[in-house]
């Protein structure tokens, strides 16, 4: 199911994975965390991905939770524990939204 | 420290080897259609003997098959083989700002080296006696290029010969344009006087100028004069050469113009060049310019298509679903005067598999047994394929023994396209079980066959037994195909395992499965799914 959907998804709307890859002018809070200034929604989200693998955020009891440093804290809206499964979301924020 | 001289020794004499063996190697090849890119693979084995070849071609058609069946069936492709070098044309060696000279990419201007000696004699050469050393031209600017060659000249202590010449010309026309490179070719005979052009000095121009975007075709016209003036008649490699040229440049039109040109005025195509455009023609226009350059070369130069040409065309017809017209034209075939031989009934067999017509493929399976022609390979594993993707697999199971019989031994591919089938029908213990059999008669599993696998235990809700096979897998260092890792990374989530989903995101980009971007789709996609389900109470 999936694989067709994503292809039809890349043949018939491109901008949707544009969202994804395009650079985006980041907040400043973002901004100290990345380290730069513009960075895709994509890459955003590999680069605080292998901060936590780098600094064994995780939760040992259970890896599908990180529990955030400060540094995390400040861009995923300041909680101490974040699922995994949420992450994805929690980057978006920081993006703009999708144009209609 | 000795052997891996050896090595590097033998790897440049057989890049030698290979280099004046394409010529001819070329010509062959050329009815299997593949560009340079196929020739890679053989790069090494330059092979003489029909049977050989044969495989070769075998070989080149279940490549093919693997790729283009797989469509439907998630993993079916061998990624052993990467596809995409098979079947595009190596970019169009667009001219670089440095192109070293020895580039194994485009040797077919250089001509029979001599008579290959035996290999120990050539061994004892050092490099540095090697007069085509790399040469670099830095600048397009025709001052330069002619500075640059009175220094090497000079400079030089051994006899030049023309192989040497046509290197540097070569690398000076692909940073240069076509009159420059014809200025420095005249620049080089007046300067050396023992320097004589041979015809595939202008060959490398030639496939400049082809390669050059222009709007007509004067350029080559141009370089064709000059040929001809220097007593050069355009021959079947003038020919060749040029098509491949524009062909590889997008100037199809062009390509149809100029074969049409010289076959009224110097040499026809052959049968290779010809079933080359064909090919490329059928790829890229649309079916009624094929028959009419068919209809025309054929009326006016009495070109006939042969049954390469036929196989081509059915093919392309097959793989567009239009099994209608694939039987009118091999009703045009017999009447040509031609018996469909083994590749032909595969190749419609492969039609009908694609469409999912079982019994078809059967009805040509029995075809080909009534006319006498020998099943190959190919045959039962595009049946066995067919068979297990309409559904069949208690029948294509039989015909697993049926080859067997005939002397053919099943390889991965029958077994990947067995334990499919046994996939789709929800049997993946059977599947499994497939897999020890396969292994236990010494028929090794390739990446394919396990994420068929992977894909399979994935949807039928065997995640233990499929994050198994993900071990072996990484622990083997195979690539992940996007189907498969979609289910994988669904069925974790469903567990409420985000953590190996996300393991299994890190193993696709660092083993450069394939792209990043659609992995983190999956991945995202996944967890939005996963969060809906939890508002509704339905996952953990």
């Amino acid at each position: 199911m999936l694989p067709q959907r994503v292809k039809r998804a890349i043949t018939e709307n491109p901008k949707k994975l544009a969202n994804l890859i395009d650079l985006a002018n980041l907040p400043s809070t973002l901004r100290e965390f990345v380290g730069q200034s513009q960075i895709s929604r994509l890459g955003c989200f590999m680069r605080v991905w292998s901060y936590i693998k780098a600094n064994n955020l995780q939760d040992p009891n259970n890896k599908n939770v990180v529990i955030c440093d400060d540094k995390l804290r400040s861009i995923l809206l300041g909680k101490p524990r974040v699922e995994l499964a949420e992450l994805p979301a929690l980057i978006k924020l920081h993006f703009p939204k999708e144009r209609k | 420290m000795f052997w891996v001289t050896i090595y590097f020794l033998l790897n440049r004499l057989l890049l030698k080897f290979w280099a004046w063996a394409v010529p001819k190697k070329i010509i062959q090849l050329v009815w299997i259609g593949l560009a340079q890119a196929c020739l890679r693979p053989c790069l090494l084995k330059p092979c003489k003997t029909l049977k050989s070849q044969n495989q070769r071609r075998r070989k080149r058609k279940r490549r093919k098959k693997t790729k283009k069946m797989g469509k439907i069936p998630p993993s079916f492709r061998t990624s052993t083989v990467p596809v995409t070098t098979l079947l595009k044309n190596p970019p169009a060696v667009l001219p670089k700002q440095s192109t070293v000279l020895e580039t194994p990419q485009k040797p077919h201007h250089f001509p029979k080296k001599r008579p290959q000696p035996s290999g120990k004699t050539k061994k004892t050469r050092t490099p540095i006696e090697d007069p085509k050393s790399p040469v670099i031209f830095n600048s397009p600017n025709l001052l330069d290029a002619k500075k640059l060659f009175a220094s090497i000249t000079t400079t030089s202590t051994t006899p030049l010969d023309f192989r040497f010449h046509n290197a540097l010309l070569q690398s000076y026309s692909s940073i240069s344009t076509v009159n420059d490179s014809i200025s420095f070719l005249r620049h080089m005979i007046k300067s050396q006087p023992s320097f004589s052009p041979e015809r595939s000095t202008y060959h490398i121009l030639l496939s400049q100028s082809c390669k050059s975007p222009n709007s007509d075709l004067s350029a080559v016209h141009q370089t064709l004069n000059l040929m001809v003036t220097h007593g050069f008649p355009p021959d079947r490699v003038t020919t060749d050469i040029a098509v491949r040229s524009l062909c590889s440049a997008g100037r199809e039109e062009h390509a149809i113009e100029l074969v049409k040109e010289l076959s009224l005025k110097h040499s026809p195509p052959d049968s290779f060049t010809y079933n080359f455009i064909i090919r490329h023609l059928c790829k890229t226009r649309a079916l009624s310019t094929v028959y009419n350059f068919i209809d025309e070369l054929q009326n006016s130069f009495q070109l006939k298509p042969d049954l390469v040409t036929y196989t081509i065309l059915i093919d392309n017809v097959c793989n567009g679903k239009n099994l209608r017209e694939a039987t009118r034209l091999l009703e045009v075939l017999g009447e040509a005067g031609f018996k469909p031989d083994c590749y032909v009934y595969n190749t419609i067999m492969k039609g009908y598999c694609i469409l999912d017509k079982g019994s078809e493929a059967i009805g040509v399976y029995k075809k080909m047994k009534e006319e006498g022609v020998e099943p190959d390979l190919v045959t039962y594993n595009t049946l066995i394929f067919g068979l297990s993707k309409s559904g069949r697999v208690k029948e294509a199971r039989k015909f697993l023994d049926i080859m067997a019989e005939m002397g053919h031994f099943p390889d991965a591919v029958t077994y990947t396209s067995l334990m499919n089938g046994l996939c789709r029908e929800g049997n993946a213990l059977g599947a499994l079980a497939l897999l020890e059999e396969m292994e236990a008669k010494g028929c090794s599993p390739n990446s394919c066959t396990y994420n068929t696998l992977l894909h399979g235990l994935c949807k039928l809700r065997m995640l233990e037994r499929g994050i198994e096979l993900y071990g072996v897998m990484k622990s083997g260092g195979m690539k992940l195909e996007k189907a498969s890792y979609a289910t994988f990374v669904r069925a974790l989530c469903k567990e409420g395992r985000v953590a190996e989903a996300y393991e299994a995101f890190d193993y696709v980009v660092e083993s450069k499965s394939f792209d990043d971007v659609t992995a983190y789709s999956t991945l995202e996609n996944s967890l939005k799914w996963l969060r809906k389900a939890r508002e509704q109470g339905l996952a953990s």
